[in-house]
């Protein structure tokens, strides 16, 4: 394959950008577990991440990890095959599914993450 | 076909597809979540996060279930992005990507990752159901 192929069209591109979302969302997981860590080194060792440096980081990673949920769940309904009473579910219902699911874990993480704080 | 020569089921490749999706499934519903509220709005101190506070971080990390939801989004997540990453470098060209030595090291570092985990989340926050 010619180098510089994925940028000769859109669709190509973008296939490139969703594979690549792979690297930043395991960088910030690194950090996650980075900060999980750093909960080990004791109350006067802890250092809350507040950095602009970090903050301009999870800005980039939420922006892939953005597109990758949009692709990855939109996808559901080519991939997933359901049946309900014998009849199949339409693509459309599930992607919506999907999507919905999304939302739901995003406001109840978020709830956890921020309700159990003081 | 005989019986004889039916080949048998592919139980490595069905179990790599199945970190692969369940990953990135896992990954796509939680994850952008994770990075607004602990990368973003706390840092920001626009909402106030467990993770911003020594006290309210060790408690929540000390709940078992935490324990396990943490485990299973990294460790089900990095067998997904090991999968994707190895495959667009054979996208880009890179075809040794392919190889037994390239999925060692693909695959290996995801397994490496999750080791490290276990031992992150079994050695910060002692384990409380309180």
């Amino acid at each position: 394959m010619p180098s510089g192929w994925w940028l000769r069209k859109r669709h190509y591109f973008l296939y490139v950008v969703r594979e690549f979302t792979a690297l930043p969302m395991a960088l910030w997981l690194l950090w996650l577990l980075f900060d999980i860590k750093s909960a080990g080194a004791g109350p006067s060792g802890f250092q809350p991440p507040r950095s602009t440096a970090f903050v301009v980081f999870s800005v980039v990673c939420l922006a892939f990890a953005t597109y990758h949920s949009y692709t990855f769940l939109k996808l559901a309904g080519v991939i997933i095959h359901v049946k309900v009473l014998d009849r199949p579910v339409p693509p459309r219902a599930i992607v919506f599914t999907m999507f919905g699911l999304w939302a739901l874990a995003s406001v109840v993480i978020g709830a956890v993450l921020i309700g159990f704080a003081r | 076909m005989s019986t004889e020569t039916r080949k048998k089921p592919a139980y490595a490749h069905l179990f790599w597809w199945f970190m692969f999706a369940n990953g990135g499934g896992l990954a796509a519903l939680v994850l952008p979540v994770h990075i607004l509220v602990q990368g973003v709005l706390g840092p920001l101190q626009i909402v106030p996060v467990v993770d911003q506070h020594f006290d309210t971080w060790v408690s929540v990390l000390g709940n078992p279930l935490v324990k396990l939801y943490v485990l299973a989004l990294i460790a089900l997540s990095f067998f997904h992005f090991a999968h994707r990453l190895r495959y667009l470098l054979v996208d880009f060209g890179l075809h040794a990507a392919k190889s037994v030595p390239a999925q060692v090291i693909f695959y290996g570092g995801a397994v490496a990752v999750t080791l490290v985990t276990v031992w992150v989340l079994l050695t910060t926050a002692p384990i409380s159901l309180g």
